[in-house]
């Protein structure tokens, strides 16, 4: 630059009129050059490497982030797909349960039915048995009355033979 | 902002009506860098070099403040110098590409706070008004611009350009470098083609003076405008009574400001497109 100075410099003063002249100017060239080494290696290094790290933090935060989200959304997803089947599952237990209820219910009436005609039919066979059993006794006691009154109205004593005959007519006569 | 608009008038009523006197006044800011300390062993430490140092200094104990103890979670300086430079670096990561700009990014960085400081702390009074006075009588400011030096401008202008060609070179290697510059754009046969290469050569030619050029362009676009700056606020403190010198400088005091800024940006971004620029062609290989 400094040559092509020279040779485009109108006059020989030119680098004098400026002031431009070796000693300053290398003075000034080592100055810079040593300011842009010293303020790379001790400002922009550190300073720079500083931001590359926290850089480098906030976009592993952001893809933590992500990815939390997406195993919230994950986990959101499940949770929605368990619950549906839980309640699936609950839905069907309970129609079960109530479709059991109801069988239990109709056998325990069924069963209930039965056993009450069991029992009616007993007591009407009870009943029945028992009455066979009171008109046996009343004809037994009818003939009895009748051979007593017999024997009182006829005066004499009768014996087991009269007794029987009398006592057979007077059931015959009942039954009629 | 209408105090301003009603300032600014009277300002150059004043500037047109007091340049004689203060063209015929004191010490005035010369055009090169002077030695403080000429006639001694260190004559060769110019005052815009101390104001470098200083700039530079300040720079590198903002940061070591900034990474003496660095923590995941920032706080205070640290906070402030994270900012800082990942603000740049999505800067000229949008224009370089996020390769480019990996690789080249302490450069840029580094080059803009530099540039940054050193117009700022120009502006502190005393640089270039406080002055010492040699056994001769020659007057030398202590302490001058940082950037109001070709010698600063141009060796920051030439170590871009070398690391400009070690980038450029290292991504696209020499063979695309001179293609890039010379070599016809399209698809031709025949006649057309022969035709084209030797229009592209000259092209090329011109393309190579543009790159020499650079440099050039970029070291006195600032070393312009500081000094133009500078210039300006001794010239409109000279123009009043030495008791008001702040107040016609005061306004341009922030118009400086603005310019520092836009200095230390246009030069970076200029830096950063031209390396885009030749490494473009690279980055779509590698992709």
């Amino acid at each position: 630059m400094i040559s092509i100075l020279a040779a485009s410099g109108a006059e020989q003063g030119f680098f004098a009129t400026y002031g431009v002249n070796w000693p300053f100017f290398i003075a000034q060239l080592i100055n810079f050059i040593l300011v842009l080494l010293v303020l790379k290696k001790f400002a922009f290094e550190p300073i720079q490497e500083i931001l590359d790290k926290r850089r480098t933090r906030i976009a592993d935060g952001e893809a933590k982030l992500e990815e939390i989200q997406q195993q919230l959304a994950d986990s959101e997803k499940e949770k929605a797909a368990l619950l549906e089947k839980a309640n699936a599952d609950a839905k069907r237990l309970i129609g079960e349960a109530k479709e059991s209820a109801a069988a239990l219910s109709e056998k325990k009436s069924q069963e209930a039915v039965a056993t009450a005609q069991n029992i009616l039919n007993k007591a009407q066979e009870a009943a029945k048995a028992e009455r066979a059993t009171m008109a046996a006794e009343l004809k037994q006691e009818f003939g009895r009355l009748v051979v007593a009154t017999t024997s009182q109205v006829t005066g004499k004593s009768l014996d087991a033979s009269d007794q029987k005959r009398i006592n057979d007519e007077a059931v015959a006569s009942l039954n009629n | 902002m209408s105090l301003l608009f009603r300032i600014l008038p009277v300002l150059a009523l004043l500037l047109g009506s007091a340049m004689p006197a203060a063209a015929a006044g004191a010490h005035q800011l010369p055009l090169y860098p002077e030695s403080p300390f000429e006639g001694t062993f260190f004559s060769w430490i110019s005052n815009s070099m101390i104001m470098v140092w200083i700039g530079a200094g300040l720079i590198m104990l903002f940061c070591r403040a900034a990474t003496k103890k660095m923590a995941l979670v920032p706080s205070g300086v640290q906070n402030f110098a994270e900012w800082l430079i990942e603000s740049l670096y999505d800067f000229f990561g949008n224009i370089l590409g996020e390769r480019l700009v990996k690789r080249t990014f302490w450069f840029f960085g580094a080059t803009f706070m530099l540039i940054l400081t050193v117009n700022y702390l120009g502006l502190i009074p005393g640089v270039g008004t406080i002055t010492t006075t040699d056994s001769n009588g020659h007057v030398t400011a202590l302490l001058r611009g940082g950037n109001a030096d070709l010698n600063m401008t141009g060796a920051m202008s030439l170590t871009f350009f070398a690391l400009w060609l070690f980038w450029s070179f290292s991504e696209i290697g020499p063979k695309n470098f001179f293609s890039h510059i010379f070599s016809p754009k399209g698809d031709f046969s025949g006649f057309m083609r022969v035709g084209m290469v030797v229009l592209f050569f000259l092209v090329g030619l011109l393309e190579v003076l543009s790159i020499v050029i650079r440099p050039i362009a970029l070291s006195f676009r600032l070393f312009g405008n500081i000094f133009g700056g500078e210039q300006l606020l001794e010239g409109l403190m000279a123009l009043v009574p030495w008791q008001l010198a702040f107040l016609p400088a005061l306004p341009f005091y922030f118009m400086e400001l603005l310019v520092g800024l836009v200095q230390a940006l246009v030069f970076t971004l200029l830096c950063a497109v031209f390396v885009k620029l030749m490494c473009d062609h690279g980055d779509e290989e590698h992709h």
